[in-house]
């Protein structure tokens, strides 16, 4: 077991794991902020995968495949924003029907343009190359975590302190916050919480259409049904936990991430695939319980 | 007056008529996106999903929603009672399990096994349930996300024992035994529709009278509107809570039991996890905004527009994962309108007057 | 800059909350509007300032017809406006929150905090308004919360500053302060309409006063042509009422004891309270809201545990007991927040009426309900209590306020329990429900009940207690007879320890 955490290689297969859960994390993360409860995630990530792999295998290029994946999360928080902000839909009730949405559209596509069922894998489905930083890959336990990595990863590493800032000093997410907090006071001033929380959700989508390209067109190149499975309900547990704070959801996501990684490596241990592939949501299930049990703790006994 | 009314009428009916338009033009956009002749499929349709020789379509469809009503009676006893139980699955897959493990293992006569199999899948998807439950209650843990998480366990938990201990080798498929003939549901005289849904019928008639005419129904019915309220006059709100969860899982279990007994006779895996059983449950509740009557008719207008839609397939060549788009479009139109009671029951729907 | 309104009328449906009302609002005057709660004075002023759409009418600025689209519009031409509820975000800091809506952008629309700092020292040099900008606003007081608030309105440059209930929730002596900035934007030329049903302040600082009753404007004159009993007959609209007249009781025995209480808070826990509660006497708890009594009410109902001490009810311990054994073992309780915790909107009047029931034998029939012996019950109180409402099967969002108020205190009073506890019983509801709530407590009193009242209208709990104690900073800070209350005495209490209050020396005079 030790060897195998030691070993580069699994270092190496960390970020593929931990990216698609931060980028949908840390849309999810806008959304929470702004005052939308978003458990959609799931749904965005799924179209996200299955859109870039359309752009990709059209286009020939994963930079063209990105960008439709991204264009097809934007829509769907589009989609998202016109049920629950502006006719008023309940939250819960439209994020189930938007990852149903997900489920069908995908699988409805998938046969309709590429007559398959199940997965589609194509030579034809251009993928992220790996990138290599100069120097940085030579560094010692760091080197092969940071380098030779696809682009949605690098992205997600910078959206962390760019959210942060963004949200500490930027005016648009001064108001998120203020729509999230108290949306009468930012009604008051004259500014329509609705308008930002619209904003929000479309930045939400391209964050999580940028990690379902991840999960489809790096590292592998093909989608199978139901592709996210899970992961974007991991990146909600991950919103809620850390209550969209972009640095403690950045380590939540790496936790999950690495167990997520670990379930795969010690499918070879001799271990049945249904106890490794129950990894990630017995993990996140444990770390949800003793955070939620802390802080019901904490909140009791606090002032004593 | 009469002419008032008729405009109030014709005002009230109007965007009911737009929903219906919009729905109508996004299945249309989805046929002439695949080309298909919309005649022929709009007659596929209805074949599939009333039609058939020997109405063997129709049956179809009424097998199909005795496990979706069943699902979305477990749904709804939560939903009203103010608990977010959307674990239905991992419930309807505990029950399924254990239901045919039982039917499997225990020696003895056919009906006593039949009905300890049963009580045990209820059981089993009680107890899941609660398992939500105490992880809200004594944890803190959200049973909106708790009762979601604990889906997947359960799901592989059944999955590794039907590919190893359980595992029927020789069908060369990851599934159970089949569970002993003399335990399968019968048939109604002259078709393929198993008694399951008399079972389902019975959970029909339990729900709407709890319901509507019972302490227990009235005071979780309290709970679910304001569960500020609920505390404050006095009402035992934790053992409510539990209470509810228990009865629904209970539900979804039987209803393990019902796909196992009167379909697919063993435990297959995925077999109940594939068809989204309890996500349609979900919806057909939200359709119809937890009104308890109006749930059986809702899980039934899903099911006949899931087998509706393998009928397309086979009459138009359209893929009939169509279904799922327009169920959930027609969840994301509908529910906006009528969503209000969800909203209430978190209390954060109005302020001071 | 000089502001007229011209024949506005602003109707919510059916219902005309301001009709047809002229209005001047002159600079370096403060303007006091008052009227009774529901006369349709913050209606108007939300008019003014874009929040609604009037129905018809003018907005004149400096003698120009004004339409605004939102708020915005109104706070670009120099309006600011200081709601009764405050508009904070908790979370942000003091600096955040007066930039929100307005802030000051560099490159990419990052917010430039550096420019708004200065331009807020400059602010604090000239008006002496100055708070630590960088503190959380959700750890300030209510006072400081308040001065963010105007800081904000200062911040935009109005010329014009409408406060809404500017001192409800302030003690006197921040009220005193309030003041003093007010005056010293008189002095500057601005405009400022005080919104306010206190006549007291009125007196004290107003330059002109407006009354408003029932949507309409009553009267309006320099303050130096009127006098209070003018304005107070303008604002009932008639004569004052009576004072209560009370029947004269010995108290009887002992119902509620409470020993040395203490209840968790954050930040501070709450207590310790003691004090005994007998049959046949009403004990009135006054204070700022947000000195414990909420926690020792749901400490006391059984909502929250308490940390130590003991409550005993009619001898017996009740302090480990859940709510539903309390409620049993012979307490009721009318809380303050009737669309939350004291009703179940979306349910009918009949569910509602019936919820908490002891005599379950009356309407249930093994697990089942009898409908029929509910609908019943229902309109039993319909008709005592005077509620108006299509009927049982109505649901509870249909009732208006008062009525809605009357359906949780008919409930409460009618299950004859020998202690009552009522949470602000009259909070937002018209003047005739007042009359009849406060007229039922008083017979529940007479007929040998004991009743706590907690509330924050101190004219209430002074018109009601036989004894009132004084809740400040989670303690009981002193007790005044019932007799002898006078708001000054009561007022003092309610703005330090008794110590304090007593003018005994203590280590904070000396300083």
């Amino acid at each position: 077991m030790f060897e195998l955490i030691a070993d580069p290689s699994f270092a190496a297969s960390i970020p593929r794991f931990v990216t698609p859960i931060l980028l949908a994390a840390l849309g999810g993360a806008l959304c929470e902020r702004a005052g939308v409860f978003n458990i959609a995630l799931e749904g965005f990530l799924l179209v996200g995968a299955f859109a870039a792999v359309l752009g990709a295998y059209f286009s020939g290029t994963p930079y063209i495949g990105a960008l439709t994946a991204m264009v097809a999360g934007m829509a769907l928080g589009l989609v998202f924003a016109e049920f629950n902000v502006r006719r008023g839909g309940d939250s819960i009730v439209v994020s189930i029907a938007i990852n149903l949405l997900a489920a069908g559209l995908t699988t409805f596509f998938l046969r309709a343009i590429f007559d398959v069922t199940g997965a589609f894998s194509d030579p034809a489905i251009a993928g992220f190359a790996p990138i290599r930083l100069p120097f940085i890959e030579y560094v010692p336990l760091l080197g092969p975590i940071l380098s030779g990595q696809a682009l949605p990863f690098y992205l997600a590493l910078l959206s962390v302190p760019f959210l942060h800032v963004f949200l500490a000093r930027h005016r648009l997410g001064l108001r998120i916050r203020a729509a999230g907090e108290n949306p009468q006071a930012l009604r008051a001033g004259g500014v329509s919480p609705k308008r930002v929380q619209l904003l929000a959700l479309i930045a939400c989508g391209a964050l999580c259409g940028l990690g379902g390209a991840q999960l489809s067109i790096a590292n592998v190149n093909l989608f199978v049904e139901n592709m996210s499975a899970g992961r974007g309900w991991i990146a909600v547990v991950a919103v809620l936990l850390t209550r969209g704070r972009p640095w403690p959801l950045f380590f939540i996501a790496l936790l999950f991430g690495a167990v997520d990684s670990l379930s795969f490596r010690v499918q070879g241990l001799g271990l049945a695939q249904q106890f490794t592939d129950m990894m990630p949501y017995l993990a996140t299930l444990i770390v949800l319980v003793a955070l939620s049990w802390w802080r019901a703790r904490r909140a009791r006994g606090d002032a004593s | 007056m009469i002419a008032f009314d008729a405009g109030k009428a014709t005002r009230s009916a109007l965007p009911w008529l737009f929903t219906f338009l919009w729905i109508a033009a996004i299945i249309l956009a989805l046929l002439l996106f695949v080309g298909a002749p919309v005649g022929e499929a709009l007659s596929g349709f209805w074949n599939g999903a009333f039609g058939g020789r020997r109405n063997a379509y129709l049956m179809a469809t009424l097998s199909r929603s005795a496990l979706i009503v069943g699902m979305a009676l477990s749904v709804m006893l939560s939903f009203r009672a103010g608990l977010f139980n959307i674990g239905g699955e991992g419930q309807l897959v505990a029950g399924g399990l254990v239901a045919a493990l039982v039917a499997v293992l225990m020696p003895g006569p056919p009906l006593l096994v039949l009905v300890v199999a049963i009580l045990a899948a209820m059981l089993a998807g009680a107890l899941w349930a609660l398992l939500a439950g105490v992880l809200q209650l004594f944890m803190g843990v959200p049973l909106l996300v708790g009762s979601l998480l604990l889906n997947y366990p359960i799901r592989y938990i059944a999955s590794y024992l039907v590919a190893h201990p359980y595992r029927d080798v020789q069908s060369g498929m990851v599934q159970s035994h089949l569970v002993p003939q003399e335990t399968w549901f019968a048939y109604f005289p002259g078709t393929r529709l198993d008694i399951g849904i008399l079972f389902t019928a019975v959970a029909a008639a339990f729900a709407l009278i709890y319901s509507y005419r019972t302490v227990h129904g009235y005071h979780t019915r309290l709970n679910g509107l304001s569960p500020d309220f609920a505390r404050t006059v006095g009402l035992p709100v934790r053992r409510l809570t539990l209470q509810t969860l228990a009865l629904s899982g209970a539900i979804a279990g039987m209803v393990g039991a019902i796909a196992v007994f009167g379909i697919h006779h063993r435990y297959i895996d995925g077999m109940l996890v594939q068809p989204l059983y309890a996500w349609t449950g979900i919806i057909a509740v939200l359709l119809v905004g937890m009104v308890p009557w109006a749930v059986p008719i809702s899980g039934f207008f899903f099911a006949a527009v899931q087998t509706g839609a393998a009928g397309i397939e086979r009459a138009a060549g359209v893929p009939k994962e169509i279904a799922l788009v327009v169920q959930a479009v027609i969840i994301l139109f509908v529910a906006s309108r009528v969503s209000g009671a969800l909203t209430a029951s978190r209390g954060d729907g109005d302020g001071h007057v | 800059m000089r502001i007229d309104l011209q024949d506005v009328t602003v109707r919510f449906g059916p219902v005309t909350a301001v009709d047809n009302v002229s209005l001047g609002i002159e600079p370096g005057e403060i303007h006091a509007l008052l009227g009774e709660n529901g006369a349709g004075k913050s209606t108007l002023m939300n008019a003014l300032f874009g929040l609604v759409t009037p129905a018809s009418g003018t907005i004149r600025l400096d003698g120009k017809a004004r339409r605004w689209a939102s708020p915005q519009d109104a706070i670009a031409h120099g309006l600011g406006m200081v709601h009764q509820h405050f508009m904070l975000q908790e979370e942000m800091t003091v600096l955040e929150n007066i930039v929100l809506c307005a802030e000051p952008v560099g490159r990419f629309g990052f917010v430039d905090f550096a420019r708004a700092r200065s331009r807020l020292d400059e602010i604090a040099k000239t008006h002496g308004v100055a708070i630590d900008l960088d503190r959380r606003v959700g750890r300030l007081s209510v006072g400081e919360r308040q001065a963010v608030e105007i800081l904000k309105v200062l911040y935009r440059e109005a010329e014009v500053l409408i406060l809404d209930e500017p001192t409800a929730v302030l003690t006197p002596q921040e009220k005193d302060r309030l003041f003093a900035t007010l005056k010293s934007f008189r002095e500057a030329g601005k405009a400022i309409v005080l919104i306010t049903h206190k006549l007291d302040e009125v007196m004290e600082i107003a330059d002109r006063v407006s009354v408003m009753r029932a949507g309409r404007l009553v009267a309006s004159s320099p303050l130096a042509e009127t006098s209070k009993d003018e304005i107070a007959r303008g604002i009932v609209g008639g004569d004052l009422p009576a004072a209560r007249t009370r029947k004269a009781l010995s108290p009887g025995e002992t119902v509620l004891a409470v020993d040395h209480l203490t209840v968790a808070r954050r930040g501070r826990d709450v207590g310790p309270v003691s004090f005994d509660l007998r049959a046949g006497e009403i004990v009135g708890i006054a204070g700022v809201s947000g000195n414990g009594q909420a926690e020792l009410i749901r400490a006391l109902t059984g909502l929250e545990p308490v940390r130590s001490g003991s409550i005993t009810l009619c001898g017996n311990e009740i302090q480990k007991l859940d709510v539903e054994a309390r409620r049993q073992g012979g307490m009721s309780y009318i809380p303050e927040d009737r669309q939350r915790m004291g009703l179940a909107l979306r349910a009918s009047v009949s569910e509602n009426a019936n919820a908490g029931r002891d005599d379950a034998g009356a309407f249930t029939a093994g697990p089942f309900l009898k409908h029929g012996a509910m609908a019943q019950y229902a309109r039993s109180l319909i008709e005592r209590y005077r509620i108006r409402v299509a009927g049982p099967r109505a649901s509870a969002s249909t009732m208006s306020g008062g009525n809605k108020q009357k359906l949780v205190v008919g409930r409460e009073l009618s299950r004859n329990t020998p202690l009552v506890i009522a949470e602000n019983p009259t909070w937002g509801v018209d003047i005739g429900a007042i009359d009849f709530i406060h007229g039922e407590l008083m017979r529940m009193r007479d007929a040998g009940h004991a009743i706590l009242l907690v509330s924050t209208e101190l004219d209430e709990v002074i018109a009601l207690s036989d004894r009132i104690l004084v809740m400040y900073d989670g303690a009981i800070a002193g007790e005044v007879d019932g007799g002898e209350a006078s708001r000054d005495r009561v007022g003092a209490l309610m703005t330090s320890r008794a110590a304090d209050a007593l003018g005994a020396a203590s280590p904070g005079a000396a300083a």
